[in-house]
């Protein structure tokens, strides 16, 4: 299968260095402290925070920090097919392990000792990329639940296809077999939260392709920041804190 | 409090300043010699009242920010159980903010008074149900805060009572009595006359 085309065009039509659509909503639900959608292109993600609150398990609880529970699942509708997705496979299990230890490293979790922050993130539509956008997300949602951070956190996913470094790879791509990084970056720190990749690649071409998802996570960080900064805009205006612009 | 001197919004992670210009206020983190804004919303200057001072930076988001009880904060707490050692209760509110979800605390026989605190008598201090002013000592045990009622300005600042359930008025700082059957009942009584005139 030729994954990038003779005049350099991907499968979906993008360039190999381009990240697909991206599209943020805020607090979308009502019963959550905050929540939030983050799309990029056929992938859609919900996360929702409720907390900080007191740690409903005793044996958890952190003297020193707060503690973020997370919980990952795909919706049943998400795929392609329709398979009854749970919560509680093994591929939930670990993402929802990867998601939560990026989480306490962007959390200022000091300022909230003993208490516990519930993360659930739901998958509405998968179209590759979903670790990454469920970072999205849930860093939108704890951003708007007013919980402190470090810095605004994105995820973003790069490959090696036909000789080509590939940002943000869609289902098909993700499928072709080539290696396949995700990255968390923190951009004003520029520290790194998480670097996950399947399959093996030579160490010059994966300085390529780290560097290729460093720039997109820095890339969805702007995004997410113009979003987070018009929702907040949006709502002093609403609550008359701030006259309209 | 003095005036807000600006208002623009900032998100997560952006560098507002250098410590050398700014103190960190609310908000804000430290971070290699910059003021980093830990939340989203609206950048606030607070100029200091002693002028050779650094102005705080301050930034709050539009809604009230997460809050947990820390220790020395004033905390008001409903009372759910009394035992012989210790009252236990529900932190509902941290200053003057309410929280969105009850922490448990705990008023130990030692700390409901300063003075003969070996001869307190729980029972004769608090009922269940009484609204009480306390302070948080410390982080506690692993089930709860610990708190403290050991100051005149802290104790019972509305209880009914046990017959007619009505609000009683307080008489003295170990009395309180109920207006409508007269029934005089103890409490440890918070006297907040001295918090107006302070």
């Amino acid at each position: 299968m030729e994954f990038v085309s003779p005049e350099g065009l991907r499968l979906d039509g993008r360039r190999p260095r381009e990240l697909r659509r991206i599209n943020c909503q805020l607090d979308v639900l009502s019963n959550a402290d905050g929540s939030a959608i983050f799309e990029m292109g056929n992938t859609k993600v919900l996360a929702a925070v409720f907390g900080p609150h007191a740690v409903t398990r005793r044996s958890e609880l952190r003297e020193e920090g707060a503690l973020v529970v997370c919980e990952y699942s795909m919706a049943a509708f998400s795929t392609g097919e329709r398979r009854r997705r749970g919560k509680g496979d093994r591929r939930s299990t670990e993402l929802s392990m990867v998601i939560r230890n990026t989480l306490e490293q962007a959390v200022i979790t000091e300022l909230l000792p003993r208490s516990q922050i519930d993360v659930y993130v739901q998958v509405l539509q998968a179209d590759g990329g979903t670790r990454c956008a469920a970072i999205n997300a849930a860093v939108l949602a704890l951003a708007a639940a007013g919980v402190p951070l470090r810095d605004l956190v994105a995820g973003c996913a790069a490959g090696y296809l036909d000789g080509t470094a590939l940002l943000d790879l869609n289902y098909t791509e993700d499928s072709g077999g080539g290696p396949d990084l995700c990255v968390a970056l923190a951009p004003r720190l520029d520290s790194l939260y998480l670097v996950q990749m399947d399959n093996r690649l030579p160490v010059d071409t994966f300085q390529a392709v780290m560097e290729l998802a460093r720039e997109g996570c820095r890339t969805i960080s702007g995004v997410m920041r113009a979003a987070l900064l018009e929702h907040t805009q949006r709502l002093a205006v609403a609550r008359g804190i701030t006259a309209a612009v | 409090m003095s005036a807000a001197t600006e208002e623009c919004g900032v998100c997560v992670g952006d560098r507002l300043g250098t410590t050398d210009t700014y103190a960190a206020g609310e908000g804000v983190f430290v971070r290699d010699g910059f003021v980093i804004a830990s939340v989203v919303g609206f950048q606030r200057l607070e100029p200091s009242a002693d002028p050779g001072e650094k102005p705080t930076i301050h930034v709050a988001s539009g809604d009230t920010r997460p809050l947990v009880p820390k220790p020395g904060d004033i905390v008001t707490v409903k009372i759910s159980r009394v035992a012989q050692t210790a009252a236990h209760a529900l932190i509902m509110c941290v200053g003057r903010q309410a929280l969105g979800t009850e922490f448990k605390g705990v008023i130990r026989q030692q700390d409901v008074r300063s003075t003969e605190i070996d001869r307190v008598v729980i029972y004769d201090c608090f009922r269940p149900g009484d609204i009480v002013r306390a302070e948080v000592v410390s982080l506690g045990d692993a089930r709860s805060y610990y708190l403290s009622t050991a100051k005149n300005e802290l104790g019972v600042v509305y209880a009914r009572s046990a017959t007619a359930g009505t609000a009683m008025v307080p008489t003295s700082w170990v009395t309180m009595q109920c207006p409508e059957t007269q029934a005089v009942e103890k409490r440890k009584v918070a006297k907040l006359e001295s918090l107006v005139a302070a």
